[in-house]
């Protein structure tokens, strides 16, 4: 009597199964191959990452490697991003909540974001290559931290921007509404900040595979520190002058950029959306087809809705707490001698970093210093006209664009993708050009820092012509403006605001490039152009620490100058006469 | 409904000798609140009326425990508050609704944080929405929402928490008017309605007639800084009829009291020579000061202040600050309720543009501000002032005044009448 019961039993749940089978989209089929996918390629890394440290890592050129190598690139990349994100939401807190802190953390992070990326590369990679002198985990850290590095900044303060320009309505609800710090975070600050963080995370990611050929091709004095992945596929490929492979990896590059962008960023601005407090002038992707599809997924429904029950039934058990007792309006003592010690923690390693830095750079000669200096202005010119060089040709083509909406929508997104390639990848194919035509290199390398920065521009110029209004321009169109007329009196005063943004992001990549762009080795051979990036690049080659220490001291201070004494008041002028929200 | 007023009867909440000090940004004090008396007794609906600038709003902040006042005590059942007061809920004036969250939601994580059940966390929400007729809009977000439709979401958010006293910081100043009607009616319905909490509805307004209509008890404050001038028992019986002959004469009632403060009927001292106080200048623009000559001109040189108000669709406070500031140069008279256009106003009126910018220069020199700084002006070798002078001496003479406000009422006064000119950038004033 028992087996056809059992047997009904199994009947009734494997029909039960396969009704929900019958249920499951062509579109969860696709996540759960996607998520093996991916559970695979984890296993790999970790493989790799335990493995034992090997002396150098040989690279193939063959391109069924590349799916491996950008993967493990793409990893990189995305653990930093995770890196980056704690850090954002730690140190933007701290500054935006604690007024003692602030005032350290604040000018620090502007002092940070003006070091070249190479500044730190020696030191870390020396210092965890040393922690972990068996296996790889070592030399993957620095090169993650490296990329993190070239991520954070901007993230950081877009969030501590958002949290203190948070509507004061807004707030006096959280408060007189008792909303813990933990409830007032989840609804009222995270999400306030949820727009900026995501476009600036889009951005950053960008930043951050700048230097990929250069994290994961590391060389210190005659030591070779040398990574699997995608950027030291496209290194070995310039050395041995591979022509076929270079282009391999630039489509790889290309692919995981665009997959980045489709399948990543795409989705999570058309959700953030929903966290705008106001209609933003800036024209962004109203759709994503992947989010779309995502949301058609029977699979993540289902989670979604066991996530919620899950949670309600939790909640129930929660013990209720009617009585709303007054709360202290200032905050307890401790937490003020909290923060003060945490701040002269901070300040003390400062501290301690600022006279270790003394004692490397005593050993400098003033004659170096004076080298140093000459060589930032070089750099700086060459900055300078690169911006310029790109303002000339990205303001015309930009506005063309922009004025024509079916054509921004377009292109907009195009601009975008080619603004966060890598301008590194394909110096090499310039540099070929540039020999060709008898270039040297110190005139060739404003080409190769006007290949990464000009995009900036471009996009910035669309954005502000998409955001012209009708009015202003049907006033031009119904007076007979000539066409230099609207030029001068209608679109460059109202793009200049977002002019000046493209300015002050292209002159910051440009500083990053020179580091790059004036230090090229191809084919073999060094080429090197005067100037400021390429004595950062050499000393950290030839591991001349308190050079190279000093380089980074340079162009940060100048940096640091340029963004003071000219784009900080090119902002201002921008806001006071150009702004077209007042 | 009726409620016995024992002598014993304890007041919600109460403030005693209350004063406020804002610190400006120039490290300067501004004087917004001075010595405020007030209870709120359990079951009234106590409303605060007076116009902008006299701190009506940091009241309200102070008694739901968002601000503590620099001097003066705050008594929560007779105990002195700490922090928050657990007694009330506010509604906002400009609802600060969180835009990423549904109506539904937007009450719910009130009740979250207050820490209750979910089920009653449920259960609450689904009471209070109806309540407030939002049932079928609860899946929207607010940006979906009208005006009127969004407060009724702030409303229910407030209820929720079936406060003692309910704060409404001029709940219905951003909805339109007919809007306003009906969710004042509704309001009314909704705290009649309940047994227990909210008990009291504390009102902040300057709209004369929704305080009639609501109130049973009206504090008229005074501005610069805010004190209370009079408190005015309401007792017309409810239902009210916003037309009926006793609703019309407490009306008037309340315009007379306002404005008898306002505009004084003595006429100012004539303007003595130096050592003279500086006087504020009331905030209007040459325009509407300009307007208002031109409809006393149409109407046959006077008409009455209230009537004014309802004619030009401006609010009752701000036409008065109007008013006031043509009186201050000499264009009208003020006797009781009438505003009358003197023969100087007359002749201003009629003369071309040319002219009418001289006899303007002519009145504005009467002023002591505009001669102290056109003396200094004069003495500079270049003829020209940063602004910072003028500011200075705003902020010394006048310490309870808006500095930034009043010196742009000064530009636009003296611009008006060519007597000097301004360089935004460089905040320099010049003589023309």
């Amino acid at each position: 009597m028992q087996r056809p019961v059992i047997y009904r039993r199994i009947w009734g749940e494997a029909t039960a199964l396969l009704q929900r089978a019958r249920q499951l989209t062509g579109v969860d089929l696709l996540i759960v191959l996607g998520l093996a996918g991916l559970l695979y390629g984890l296993l790999d890394l970790a493989k790799e990452w335990a493995g034992p440290h090997r002396p150098v890592v040989e690279i193939t050129l063959s391109p069924t490697a590349l799916p491996k190598y950008s993967f493990y690139s793409l990893m990189r990349g995305l653990l930093a991003y995770v890196f980056s994100l704690g850090f954002t939401l730690l140190y933007g807190y701290w500054a935006a909540k604690d007024r003692v802190a602030e005032r350290v953390l604040i000018p620090l992070l502007d002092i940070l974001q003006s070091i070249p990326v190479l500044g730190f590369l020696p030191g870390l990679v020396l210092g965890l290559t040393a922690a972990f002198p068996h296996s790889n985990v070592g030399l993957e850290l620095a090169a993650i931290v490296m990329i993190f590095t070239g991520q954070v900044w901007n993230m950081t303060f877009s969030f501590y921007q958002s949290l203190r320009s948070l509507p004061l309505d807004m707030q006096e609800a959280a408060t007189a509404f008792r909303l813990n710090w933990w409830q007032r975070l989840r609804w009222l600050e995270l999400p306030a900040a949820a727009m900026g963080l995501v476009w600036n995370s889009m951005m950053s990611m960008a930043g951050g595979w700048f230097f990929l050929m250069i994290n994961e091709t590391y060389h210190l004095g005659d030591r070779d520190f040398r990574l699997p992945g995608l950027g030291s596929y496209m290194s070995v490929a310039v050395e041995q002058g591979r022509v076929d492979a270079m282009i391999w990896a630039i489509l790889a590059m290309t692919l995981l950029i665009v997959g980045l962008d489709q399948l990543l960023w795409r989705p999570l601005v058309v959700w953030a959306q929903k966290f705008r407090i106001e209609e933003t002038s800036v024209a962004l992707p109203a759709s994503s087809w992947f989010l779309t599809w995502l949301r058609r997924s029977t699979l993540i429904a289902g989670l979604r809705r066991w996530l919620r029950d899950q949670r309600a039934k939790h909640a129930t058990t929660s013990s209720p707490l009617p009585v709303a007792k007054p709360y202290p309006t200032i905050s307890p003592r401790w937490t003020v001698v909290c923060s003060w010690g945490l701040v002269l923690v901070l300040v003390l390693t400062l501290g301690w970093g600022a006279w270790q830095l003394a004692r490397l750079l005593r050993s400098l000669a003033w004659s170096a210093w004076a080298e140093l200096v000459l060589a930032a202005a070089a750099t700086l010119a060459r900055v300078l006209i690169s911006t310029m060089m790109g303002t000339l040709w990205a303001v015309p083509v930009g506005l063309a664009i922009g004025l024509k909406p079916t054509l921004a929508r377009w292109l907009q997104p195009v601009v975008q993708v080619a603004a966060s390639f890598p301008a590194p990848m394909l110096f090499p194919l310039v540099i070929a050009g540039l020999r060709l035509a008898g270039i040297s290199l110190d005139w060739g390398s404003l080409a190769l820092m006007l290949l990464g920065t000009q995009w900036y521009i471009l996009f910035n110029v669309v954005a502000g012509a998409m955001s012209v209004p009708a009015d202003l321009r049907e006033v031009a169109r119904s007076y007979r403006f000539s066409r230099w007329q609207r030029l001068r009196i209608v679109y460059l005063p109202a793009i200049f605001p977002h002019l000046v943004t493209g300015w002050v992001t292209a002159a910051g990549g440009a500083w990053n490039a020179s580091i790059v762009a004036e230090y090229v080795s191809a084919g073999g051979e060094i080429l090197q152009a005067y100037g400021l990036g390429a004595k950062i690049s050499w000393a950290a080659e030839h591991a001349d620490f308190a050079l190279l220490a000093a380089g980074v001291l340079v162009m940060a201070g100048v940096v640091v100058l340029l963004n003071r004494l000219v784009w900080r008041r090119l902002y201002q002028l921008a806001e006071a006469r150009f702004s077209l929200s007042k | 409904m009726t409620t016995e007023l024992t002598a014993v009867a304890e007041n919600l909440c109460e403030l005693r000798d209350v004063s406020h000090v804002f610190t400006l940004p120039n490290g300067r004090p501004l004087r917004v609140l001075a010595n405020i008396n007030l209870a709120i007794q359990p079951r009234e609906i106590l409303a605060l009326l007076g116009p902008s600038g006299c701190g009506k709003s940091t009241l309200v902040r102070i008694l739901a425990g968002l601000i503590r006042p620099t001097a003066g005590q705050v008594l929560y059942h007779n105990q002195e508050l700490q922090g928050l007061n657990p007694a009330t809920a506010i509604v906002f004036q400009t609802f600060a609704l969180y835009p990423w969250l549904t109506a539904r939601e937007n009450v719910e994580i009130v009740l979250r944080a207050a820490g209750l059940s979910s089920d009653e966390v449920q259960a609450r929400t689904e009471r209070v929405l109806h309540l407030v007729g939002l049932a079928s809009f609860e899946e929207s977000y607010p940006r979906e929402l009208s005006g009127g439709m969004k407060q009724r979401v702030g409303i229910a958010r407030a209820l929720a928490l079936e406060p003692e006293i309910l704060l409404m910081d001029e709940p219905f100043s951003q909805v339109d008017a007919l809007t306003a009607q009906s969710l004042r009616a509704e309001l009314l319905d909704i705290w009649s309605a309940t047994e227990r909490n909210p008990s009291s509805i504390l009102l902040v307004s300057h709209d004369i007639q929704e305080v009639v209509y609501l109130a049973d008890r009206i504090v008229i404050l005074s501005a610069n800084p805010g004190r209370i001038r009079t408190i005015l028992p309401n007792q017309l019986p409810r239902p009210r009829d916003y037309r009926s002959p006793a609703f019309i004469v407490m009306v008037e009632q309340l315009h007379d009291i306002i404005a008898g403060h306002e505009l004084p009927d003595e006429p100012r001292p004539p303007t003595a020579p130096a050592a003279q106080r500086l006087e504020p200048l009331p905030e209007a623009t040459p325009s509407e000061i300009l307007g208002l000559l031109e409809y006393l001109d149409a109407r046959g040189g006077s008409e009455d202040v209230f009537r004014i108000a309802i004619d030009t669709r401006r609010p009752f406070d701000h036409l008065l600050r109007v008013v006031a500031a043509a009186e201050l140069l000499g264009f009208v008279d003020t006797p009781k309720r009438l505003v009358v256009l003197n023969p100087l106003g007359r002749r201003f009126l009629n003369a071309p543009t040319s002219d009418r910018k001289a006899i303007w220069r002519e009145q504005l020199l009467r002023i002591e501000l505009f001669r102290l700084v056109y003396t200094a002006l004069q003495q500079q070798p270049d003829r020209s002032l940063d602004q910072d002078f003028v500011l200075e001496t705003i902020i010394l003479h006048l310490p309870e005044e808006n500095y930034q406000r009043l010196f742009d009422t000064f530009l636009h006064w003296a611009r008006f009448g060519e007597l000097l000119s301004y360089d935004e950038v460089r905040g320099t004033l010049k003589l023309v």
